[in-house]
């Protein structure tokens, strides 16, 4: 067997093994819940962060849908944020609708989400697997980042950071990083569950 | 009353007029050259004189803005300033500019202005307008027509400056770059670079030319409401989403967040201790120099005297709007305050209108003035 058989291979097989992982997390109610909990919240904090979701109780019900919203979707805002075609006022929360930023805080939501359901399994089914709170933290890492990437400059006011050439362009990569990292966490602990066990 | 640096346009005579272009400070001690760096040499009626089709002394290029002669302090050439560009984040127009802008009257103000948040105010040929710190908080620029002029009014919240320049048919964007943590704007045909402070090209066929100004006021709504019974003021039908009533970087109605703490997003170009960093002053830059006046100095003082290169100038302050007008005194009249109004000579005149030659000023943080201009000299 060639080196490049070898890899395809185990490249197949930690992809069988991941998707395995996956599907223990959504057989089970209680991981199943965790996801729905962690991206719901997840989501909803990455908006915060990016300027799209507010608290604003004193303003009346509102609906605001700009011109050409299909063009406008796609237009950059920021080096991974884009602009909101409608703004919602419900008369306690504000949501500037971007779907684009929805979908992107989504993708990172769900990996969340998923990283820290596995890190669940381990931990209450400790036979499964040898993996300890090591890989949640490895997940939250990258999300944490990630949910800065839209609006670094802002995030560094709110810290007092001073800025320079090398940081903002760090920020302009946090997000395929951040989304990287999750993947081979994602890999890295779903490799280390036994999917065969009989879920509880 | 507003001065403006128009006037007459020798095109093809060759007229020596000085841009100071690299290098530090450019400033020429040539005669002939009046405080706004013009050459007096344009004013003059000169057979070979060319005006330019507007008449007014400006030069339309034919893709830029108007841009005028004039002979500014530069304390950095423009390789220096170009190489100092940061990316503040977002893309070019990532911070959408009005470009259609929709005003209300007076007396339906949008909800969310409140008697004492910051405007800016613009009065050209006898039309008033106010445009909400709130609103311009999230565009930077309103490329809008005042008095029939077309211009841009311009605000840069990292450096709390807001200027007004005239566009001609260009319209400005924001470039999403950063210069001593003032916003960089770019005319749409040619994409050149123009810092909002200096106001001159840096990059593009349009290096080193200097837009033609006029005078913005900071002040709040309240104050230029009474002023300017008839002015209107934008509103939040901007043609895009946001969060109108928020404010990214904190508040100034009362002040928080950024606008008074000591953070500050870059590292300045230069950095001087004898203020608060975001202290505001009142600048004035032109062929004498630099100069900054404390605003808290000019409220509590009423009048603030000094000079720039042994030209004399006074600042005083105007109570209704809150703001001060900087006059050029080379003849060093006496001005002193009178009960509300300003005594020259013995004879009372309404401050804003003192028979002397009244300089273009704009507030600004104290660490982005001196960042720019570390020549300038500081009344007190």
């Amino acid at each position: 067997m060639s080196t490049s058989d070898r890899f395809d291979v185990d490249l197949r097989g930690r992809f069988d093994t991941t998707w395995a992982a996956i599907a223990l997390v959504f057989r089970r109610f209680d991981s199943t819940g965790i996801v729905l909990v962690l991206t719901v919240g997840y989501l909803g904090v990455f908006l915060w962060i990016v300027g799209d979701l507010s608290i604003r109780p004193a303003v009346p019900a509102n609906v605001l849908i700009v011109d050409d919203p299909v063009a406008r979707m796609f237009d950059r805002t920021g080096p991974a944020s884009f602009e909101a075609i409608a703004l919602l006022d419900t008369g306690f929360v504000r949501v500037l609708v971007s779907p684009v930023n929805v979908a992107i805080g989504l993708l990172v939501a769900v990996l969340v989400a998923v990283n820290l359901a596995l890190t669940y399994l381990a931990v209450v089914q400790p036979a499964a697997c040898g993996i300890g709170a090591g890989s949640g933290l490895l997940a939250s890492l990258p999300a944490l980042f990630s949910g800065t990437v839209c609006c670094g400059p802002v995030i560094l006011i709110a810290f007092g950071i001073q800025a320079s050439a090398l940081l903002l362009t760090l920020f302009a990569w946090l997000l395929p990083i951040g989304i990287a990292m999750l993947l081979v966490s994602l890999v890295s602990v779903a490799g280390k569950i036994d999917a065969t066990e009989p879920s509880v | 009353m507003q001065q403006t640096t128009r006037r007459r346009f020798l095109g093809a005579t060759g007229t020596a007029w000085i841009v100071a272009s690299a290098g530090c400070v450019g400033i020429s001690d040539d005669a002939g050259v009046d405080s706004n760096g013009v050459d007096d040499l344009a004013d003059a009626d000169s057979p070979s004189s060319a005006e330019n089709e507007t008449g007014t002394g400006v030069e339309v290029s034919e893709n830029g803005p108007p841009t005028v002669e004039r002979t500014l302090p530069q304390e950095y050439g423009e390789d220096e300033l170009e190489d100092a560009a940061l990316s503040g984040g977002p893309p070019p127009d990532g911070i959408p500019s009005v470009d259609d802008p929709v005003f209300t009257a007076a007396d339906d103000p949008p909800a969310n202005l409140d008697d004492g948040d910051p405007v800016f105010g613009v009065e050209l040929n006898g039309e008033a307008k106010a445009y909400p710190q709130y609103v311009l908080v999230w565009h930077e620029i309103v490329n809008d027509v005042v008095g029939g002029e077309s211009v841009a009014i311009t605000y840069c919240p990292l450096t709390g400056t807001a200027q007004g320049f005239y566009r001609g048919d260009v319209e400005f964007g924001v470039s999403g770059q950063l210069i001593n943590s003032n916003l960089v704007m770019f005319d749409r045909p040619t994409e050149s670079w123009w810092p909002q402070m200096p106001a001159s090209g840096i990059s593009g066929p349009h290096r080193g030319a200097v837009l033609e100004e006029f005078q913005v006021t900071w002040t709040t709504w309240e104050r230029w409401r009474e002023g300017h019974p008839d002015t209107v003021v934008l509103t939040e039908d901007t043609g895009f989403v946001r969060d109108y009533g928020g404010d990214p970087y904190g508040g100034y109605n009362p002040p928080s967040g950024y606008y008074s703490n000591d953070n500050t997003l870059f590292a300045p170009l230069a950095t001087d201790d004898r203020l608060e960093k975001k202290a505001v002053v009142l600048g004035v830059r032109n062929a004498d120099g630099t100069m900054a006046v404390p605003k808290e100095r000019v409220r509590a003082r009423r009048i603030v005297e000094g000079t720039v290169r042994d030209v004399p100038y006074v600042t005083v302050y105007d109570p209704s709007l809150d703001t001060g007008y900087v006059y050029r005194n080379p003849d060093d009249r006496s001005v002193e305050y009178d009960d509300g109004s300003v005594a020259v000579d013995g004879e009372d005149f309404e401050p804003d209108s003192l028979p002397l030659e009244r300089e273009i000023a704009f507030d600004a943080m104290w660490f982005a003035w001196y960042g720019y201009y570390p020549s300038t000299v500081v009344h007190e």
